[in-house]
């Protein structure tokens, strides 16, 4: 069991939202009042007036920052162009909340507007042609291609091209971003609900131009991360008057801030066409016009990354895919739960259902010819590792014939297929201490909720070293004390923080066999109340194996994993950066979906998971991942869209007019686990943060048009969408 | 119901609220007036039921009620340390089902249910359990896990 349940359940598990100090400032941000726009002048007089407020703005940082203070891509407070509305262009502290509100209210911001980009289809309006690369709008550009593209098309049994269109989701943390900031003795030091203190103090040690050793990040328990606490959002702005004050600040976003400024996935357009010859792909162009805010950094990870997915794991021999990155007057493109890659599958699984359409084919049959097996090449040339894509779709396939054959006239079912890698991020360590009683796991990542943490490490603990989950303890500490660990993100904890716990098992396990004199493998036990080593042939406590130098930590052990180097094909590359894969993981779904032949209305009746896992390291912890993940997936699907009016407004920055599903709308996923191939974890575990929540969209989409015939190119499959595909609106 | 008048009883504990303003909000004056974090602030304006406490037995969302209001009435919340029955029915089930993740939407349902359990017990379909939950908002478990602990909690009610 996880040893967080316990403490959650008596509410003394203290989020960022509940940080509180002795002396403590509040703080509120000024938000740009335009999404486009020239600053002419930010006037914090009016609000130092009031008794005990501090304010800062743009003409502060050289003060408070001699070695830097943001820079163009990354300003903490603009100094020419406003890029977005509710952009922060000052930020103020008081004794209170409210008197931090009344102040921020008083600071006169003059901005001269300027015409805003909101809609990227508005500045592309013949698009996809050759104008785009040459648009100012652009700030992204990648492009790859590979085989004889031409001769594939010229030659095609048919060529289907199509667009799709996705929209812009929340992550919907019930937490919203909450830290405490202070500032002594030339340190500073945040306390933060993140999924990476390390992320976070990189991203300020690069903002504020100060060395990482003068910032200690120390994370507090988080209220869902997603994605949205990746990286530092307002931890600079409260850094920045903790310092200006001389005292700690404390700085939240209420809700609606949370919408409107959280950095999150973006609309996009995708147009895919695929030529078909006897029944197989014979090649693909692909076109992405993704949305990425006023985002600079990152922006090539957005089109990059996300453009793989647009060929999916399937043998593809020729293909050309192009994506633009443009910039618009909305916050920065941030990740969201697997990054675009839920998007990805709807355009791309909606689009081979009509591809095998339109030949005749059956649509699951045809992805069943096309899978990616062990020993194939991805499109960049690198090497296909084991991977139960072919297992879960046959499966996935059983299951739903079972279900069409007993489902009702006004019912549909419809099988997606997503696919994931485990990401390495920067690489991480971890440290085992094994004293005679317990062994604790001492590392930098706070348990974001998933159980990743407090159970996925402790499991791998449990099965490398034999001990039970009992005498195991996870200790998370600061940045100032942790090993680096990247933060957990990209489905890595377990897969690959938990080879840095493996291997220092491994490091602890040897010592033990030295000691002990014994020649195999040495394993851990409970016997009257401590801990033994155990050997093949001999065995004694671990209290008679230490030594008095190793003190109260005991035996003390390290282990590291690191990133994968990239090992795709250059050759293929024409611009921009594109990205290997660290292991290959498919999730299969099945749906079974309602449709009203009225309203349009779709309602989920059955679901079922298969997911490849490569071995399966906690089942509890797992399922909830697949659960959780699916029912995320239904949002995308189904209900969730942020919407921005023309001039930059977050029209729905609420949860009543933002719907996130509730507890009736999701059915109890049935959940099943393919196991045996094997991916770059320990033990071969495959990450599962991610996978569950890829083809959902897509899965409801082939449900739906199962259903009843509606062919819904753009998400989420709302009623209206529905009935307008169905002609009755 | 107590001495204290002007004040308000939370977890069977009085606390007199000298000089708080009249449009003070249950769930601030509970956290950052007493000091009882567990009950956790989420959207403020009633959508996501983080903040739902129980007020003389009845399940409330503290971000909509003002202190006022619920003077001289029992408040029970999450901190209170298993003297609520139900509460602990509730608690087991959700250790039981695994039935959090991230636990910030945790009391809000712990203490939501509480409160139907408290009203109908074991006398309520399952149904009508979890409908009485649809206005408590998890992004972690997509319900699945929730739905096992109303199971297991029903069972364990008299």
């Amino acid at each position: 069991m996880r040893s967080d349940l316990a403490i959650k359940l008596a509410g003394h598990a203290v989020y960022g939202t509940d940080l509180d100090r002795p002396g403590m400032l509040w703080a509120a941000l000024v938000p740009s009042p335009v999404a486009h726009g020239r600053l002419r002048s930010v006037d914090l007089a009016p609000a130092r007036r009031l008794p005990g407020v501090v304010a800062i703005g743009p003409d502060d940082l050289a003060a408070l920052l001699p070695g830097g203070g943001g820079d163009a891509d990354r300003p903490i407070f603009p100094s020419g162009e406003v890029a977005y509305r509710n952009q922060p262009l000052a930020a103020v502290a008081a004794p209170t909340l409210a008197e931090a509100r009344r102040a921020a209210a008083l600071v006169r911001v003059d901005v001269e507007p300027l015409p805003a980009l909101v809609d990227i289809e508005t500045a592309f309006p013949s698009w996809p042609g050759a104008e785009a690369a040459r648009s100012p709008h652009v700030i992204a550009h990648v492009h790859a291609r590979h085989g004889d593209l031409g001769e594939a098309f010229r030659t095609a049994d048919r060529v289907v091209e199509e667009t799709y269109r996705t929209s812009s989701v929340h992550q919907v943390a019930l937490e919203p971003h909450a830290c405490v900031a202070s500032f002594s003795n030339d340190r500073w030091h945040v306390e933060t609900s993140t999924q990476s203190p390390f992320g976070v103090r990189e991203d300020v040690a690069s903002l504020f131009g100060v060395p990482e050793e003068t910032i200690v990040v120390d994370g507090t328990w988080v209220g869902g991360g997603f994605g949205g606490k990746g990286a530092s959002l307002l931890e600079p702005f409260a850094l920045l008057l903790a310092r200006a004050a001389g005292r700690p600040v404390r700085l939240a976003l209420d809700y609606r801030q949370e919408f409107e400024l959280g950095r999150t996935t973006l609309p996009a357009v995708i147009r895919l066409a695929t030529a078909v010859k006897g029944g197989r792909i014979a090649g693909r162009r692909v076109r992405l016009l993704l949305d990425v805010g006023s985002s600079l950094p990152g922006r090539d990870f957005a089109t990059g990354y996300s453009i793989g997915f647009l060929l999916g794991p399937y043998r593809t021999p020729a293909f050309e895919v192009e994506g633009y990155g443009v910039r618009t007057n909305k916050p920065p493109f941030g990740p969201h739960r697997a990054p675009f890659a839920p998007q990805c599958a709807f355009a791309l699984e909606s689009h081979l259902d009509e591809v095998a359409r339109s030949v005749g084919l059956d649509p699951a049959a045809f992805r069943a010819e096309h899978l990616w097996r062990e020993g194939d090449t991805t499109p960049f040339a690198q090497p296909v590792g084991p991977f139960g894509a072919e297992v879960a779709l046959e499966r996935a396939r059983a299951r739903a014939a079972e279900w069409r054959a007993a489902a009702p006239p006004d019912h549909g079912v419809g099988i997606g297929v997503g696919f994931w890698s485990t990401s390495t991020g920067a690489g991480g360590e971890a440290r085992l201490e094994l004293t005679p009683t317990e062994l604790t796991i001492v590392q930098g990542e706070r348990e974001i909720g998933s159980g990743s943490v407090l159970r996925g490490l402790v499991a791998v603990a449990e099965r490398e070293l034999g001990l039970p989950a009992d005498r195991i303890r996870v200790d998370y500490r600061s940045t100032a004390d942790a090993p680096f660990d990247s933060g957990v993100f990209g489905s890595r904890t377990v897969g690959a923080l938990g080879r840095a716990i493996v291997e220092a098992a491994e490091r602890l396990e040897r010592t033990l066999a030295e000691r002990l004199g014994d020649s195999g493998p040495v394993r851990l036990a409970v016997a009257d109340g401590e801990l033994v080593a155990v050997g093949p042939t001999l065995r004694r406590p671990v209290r008679e194996l230490l030594t008095p130098e190793e003190g109260p930590k005991g035996l003390v052990a390290s282990g590291r994993h690191f990133a994968k180097p990239n090992s795709i094909d250059e050759q293929r590359v024409v611009t921009g950066s594109f990205y290997p894969y660290t292991d290959f993981t498919a999730s299969v779904h099945v749906a079974e979906v309602a449709v009203d032949r009225e309203t349009g209305a779709v309602r989920v009746e059955k679901y079922a998971a298969f997911q490849d896992i490569g071995v399966v390291v906690d089942r509890a912890t797992a399922r909830a991942q697949v659960e959780g993940g699916v029912a995320m997936g239904l949002g995308i699907a189904l209900t969730e869209e942020a919407v921005w009016s023309d001039d930059g407004r977050l029209v729905n920055a609420h949860l009543l007019d933002y719907r996130i599903p509730t507890l009736g709308e999701v059915p109890v996923p049935e959940v099943t686990f393919v196991e045996g191939f094997p991916g770059a974890g320990p033990f071969g575990a495959k990450g599962l943060g991610e996978p569950p929540i890829i083809p959902v969209p897509a899965t409801i989409a082939a449900a739906v048009r199962d259903a009843a015939g509606a062919h819904v190119t753009e998400l989420p499959l709302s009623a209206e969408r529905v009935a307008r595909a169905l002609k009755l609106l | 119901m107590t001495d204290d008048a002007g004040g308000v009883r939370v977890n069977g504990r009085a606390f007199p609220l000298e000089g708080m303003p009249d449009d003070e909000r249950l769930l601030d004056t509970l956290r950052w007036r007493l000091a009882l974090k567990g009950t956790k602030e989420g959207c403020r304006t009633g959508d996501c039921g983080a903040c739902t406490v129980l007020v003389d037995g009845r399940s409330t969302l503290s971000c909509l009620t003002l202190t006022r209001e619920v003077e001289g009435q029992e408040v029970t919340t999450i901190d209170d340390a298993a003297t609520d029955p139900d509460l602990g029915r509730v608690r087991a089930a959700f250790t039981a089902a695994g039935a959090l993740q991230c636990g910030y939407c945790t009391p809000g349902f712990v203490l939501a249910l509480a409160g139907l359990l408290k009203e109908r017990g074991r006398a309520a379909p399952v149904e009508e359990l979890l409908d009485g939950l649809q206005g408590n908002l998890c992004r972690c478990t997509g319900y699945a896990a929730i739905v096992r602990a109303v199971e297991l909690a029903r069972e364990a009610s008299p």
